[in-house]
């Protein structure tokens, strides 16, 4: 009895592992709902949670209504800096998804890692040219002499927004917009106020763009600097004017006082209690999808798009790309129908039309008649005239995601007087550049 | 050696060998998932520390540079001492804290059960969700905790000398005595052994040393510390292992930036970003080789000292 146990268990684990593969594949697709897939079926992974998830599915819809001959799967995988390794093991294993989402600044990086493949071939193929595409979206992309993604959606960040209330309410002219760095500073100076407790409104908070990097990048530029000699391969956050730009950001914690603005930003609400929404900021920088959450959220409010104030000596109308693109991943199994896929989405006159107006975002590709259709829109139009007129991506470069760590920080430094806005930025620099000379070493 | 006896060895040796051979079938998929899930990935973290490595490309032997690196990166000074403080204050504490309630909830009260309950209730809360609500609860302006402080005076005590009010998680100073204070919330983790530990202590010698006239913090200290050494012992040791890891707190409150300024930058979190974020994998394997040989140490240092106030019932010593 024993024994024929033992032999029933040993020809059991003999047979899994013979045929492991038929079995892991069948519970991949029974219980896993892995890329086990028809021959015309592609799997697609995507950054959109929420609302969003819907409307890209209801664009995914009109793909496959308009290609009746590929199937399209679509999974959410949270997709950002510190979300990736879901993408990145999949790579590893050989088994990755047929496209993937890419943040535009981590094409450089997530291709010098050898998880893309570059797109050369298809692109000639499909006859995209560069001019196609607005010039940040394109620098983004090809990175080392090739094309590694194609730009779904292009973010031109920011518009600057302000609240009209709020500005009737301190007594401003609710139509004059700050047009300097100096202005917004008096503007600023009436539009906070502050209680028992502290502040209860601020005009604007210089390093709370939407993170602390994401603030240096925007009034580095528009305060005329830059972050990276692409030619020399030089990191320059140190840039005199990115310096500039920080010590009036920091401006703002010496004259309200740091722990007062903290205190007051730990008690933003998000959604219908968004301080922007509720008067506790007077300005701010508006990210292309605070369109749709201010309708959603505050239908009644009243407020102005325009251009980021700059200095004098500046760099006027300044802006930079932000967004999503497709790719490729490196191992793809059936790049053809993936790149129709793509080619639909972000490379089509209808399909980007289609993508722009039913998740309402830009498409990176200009031709897209859907620009026709909301340049002249009150909310849209601000940020269509700022994309055409946008000049920056982030640094091209395979160390972004530590540029962006080293920013960050020496932002925090600064900000809370550890360290001078100059020694914080030599900081980065030094130790971006370190970094970036290691990556490049390695090739 | 007779022939028959020779022969019984044998037939014992074959049926012991069967019998191993069995054992180690049967208990294969454990001795295979150890060797494959654990041994492997152990092994291979060692050699990846000594490489460049992205988690794509092939690895590129760097021999110590990983660890010449992590001795002049000032962030992981940094995160390392931000870890020693948070562990040199919250394990203490969480002890001392979690050693009184078991105390106070080992009295002969009415509705016992139910008051222990209700404090170990916060510890099965998920990580994540007292991370948020925590981030209410401290909020500056509108937190439960700061509306307390101010009710009770506290807060005119600091206006007094002159110190500005705390921004908790805002504020470089106060936010790792935010983190904490809040580890506290889950001191019922260690209460519960501890209340199980005081169940062992002999009524007897509460008994004597009642008629001999000790008073009960004499009894506290000379019976009840005594045989709860070794489960207050224990309770260091996973303490200072988990201090050391501490990670999902402060990642969910600071949205994985370790701010302001650093200040919750922990040690196994700057080790995570390397990783994750910068995709520095090789280097993240050597800052946790290193964070090993440092639990180890402190470990060792806890099990040496351990012989001083550590008693075993029936130990010979």
């Amino acid at each position: 009895m024993r024994k024929v146990v033992i032999i029933a268990l040993a020809v059991v684990v003999i047979g899994l592992i013979w045929f492991h593969k038929p079995v892991f594949s069948y519970i991949d697709a029974r219980f896993l709902g892995a890329t086990v897939s028809s021959p015309n079926e592609i799997v697609i992974w995507h950054p959109w949670g929420g609302t969003q998830k819907e409307l890209f599915e209801k664009v995914v819809k009109e793909f496959e209504r308009t290609h009746p001959d590929i199937k399209v799967k679509i999974v959410f995988t949270p997709n950002d800096l510190s979300n990736n390794q879901k993408f990145f093991s999949s790579v590893a294993a050989g088994k990755p998804p047929d496209v993937t989402f890419v943040d535009g600044p981590q094409v450089s990086e997530w291709a010098e890692q050898g998880a893309l493949q570059p797109l050369d071939k298809e692109v000639a193929a499909t006859g995209i040219k560069p001019g196609d595409y607005f010039t940040p979206c394109w620098k983004q992309n090809y990175y080392d002499g090739h094309v590694w993604a194609v730009t779904y959606c292009a973010d031109p960040n920011f518009a600057f927004a302000w609240n009209k209330k709020t500005f009737r309410d301190a007594g401003l002219d609710p139509n004059k917009p700050p047009k300097t760095i100096a202005e917004m500073d008096k503007l600023a100076e009436k539009l906070t106020k502050s209680g028992s407790r502290g502040l209860t409104s601020i005009g604007i908070i210089p390093w709370g763009q939407f993170g602390n990097a994401n603030s240096m990048y925007t009034w580095g530029w528009a305060f005329g600097g830059s972050f990276y000699d692409e030619k020399t391969h030089k990191v320059t956050a140190n840039d005199p004017k990115n310096v500039k730009a920080l010590e009036w950001m920091c401006s703002y914690a010496q004259k309200y006082g740091l722990t007062n603005i903290s205190n007051l930003a730990q008690g933003f609400g998000n959604l219908d209690r968004n301080p922007f929404y509720i008067g506790q900021l007077g300005m701010g920088c508006f990210h292309i999808s605070q369109v749709v959450d201010a309708r959603t959220y505050a239908p009644k409010l009243d407020y102005g798009l325009g251009y980021i104030p700059s200095p004098q000596g500046g760099e006027k109308h300044s802006s930079w790309i932000g967004g999503w693109c497709m790719a490729l991943p490196r191992g793809c199994k059936k790049p053809e129908l993936a790149w129709k896929f793509i080619k639909w989405m972000c490379a089509d006159v209808k399909g980007t039309a289609v993508a722009g107006k039913t998740q309402d975002l830009f498409p990176g590709y200009r031709k897209s008649t859907y620009f026709d259709e909301i340049k002249s829109d009150q909310r849209y139009g601000p940020f269509v005239e700022i994309l055409n007129q946008c000049k920056h991506q982030r640094p091209v470069m395979p160390a972004q995601a530590y540029y962006m760590g080293a920013l960050d920080r020496a932002v925090g430094q600064a900000v809370y007087g550890k360290m001078t806005p100059k020694a914080a930025l030599d900081q980065a620099t030094k130790e971006t550049q370190r970094e970036l000379d290691l990556r490049l070493a390695g090739k | 050696m007779t022939k028959k006896q020779r022969l019984t060895h044998k037939k014992v040796s074959h049926a012991r060998r069967a019998d191993l051979r069995n054992g180690l079938l049967f208990s294969s998929p454990v001795i295979i998932g150890l060797l494959l899930f654990t041994v492997y990935p152990v092994g291979a973290s060692l050699y990846y520390s000594f490489c460049n490595y992205t988690g794509l490309k092939p690895p590129t032997w760097v021999g110590m540079a990983n660890y010449h690196r992590l001795l002049t990166d000032p962030l992981v000074t940094k995160s390392l001492a931000n870890t020693a403080v948070f562990a040199a204050f919250s394990v203490p504490l969480g002890v001392a804290v979690a050693f009184w309630l078991a105390l106070l909830l080992n009295q002969k009260v009415r509705g016992m059960a139910l008051f222990r309950t209700l404090f170990y209730l916060p510890s099965i809360v998920p990580t994540v969700a007292t991370s948020v609500l925590w981030l209410w609860v401290l909020n500056p302006q509108y937190g439960i905790l700061p509306g307390i402080l101010r009710g009770i005076g506290v807060y005119s005590l600091f206006h007094m000398f002159g110190i500005p009010e705390p921004g908790w998680m805002a504020d470089p100073m106060w936010a790792k005595p935010a983190l904490i204070l809040m580890s506290l919330w889950g001191a019922g983790g260690s209460m519960i052994i501890f209340l199980a530990g005081l169940q062992d202590v002999p009524q007897d010698l509460f008994d004597a040393a009642e008629v001999d006239g000790a008073t009960t913090l004499h009894r506290t200290i000379h019976i009840t510390l005594p045989f709860m050494s070794p489960y207050i012992f224990f309770s260091i040791v996973m303490g200072l292992i988990g201090a050391a890891q501490y990670f999902t707190q402060a990642y969910v409150m600071t949205g994985g930036q370790g701010g302001p300024v650093n200040s919750t930058l922990f040690y196994a979190m700057y080790l995570f970003q390397n990783a994750f974020h910068f995709f520095k994998m090789g280097y993240a394997c050597a800052m946790a080789w290193f964070l090993f040989l440092v639990i180890l140490a402190a470990t060792i240092i806890v099990f040496k000292s351990s012989a001083r106030f550590v008693y075993y019932q029936g130990d010979a010593k």
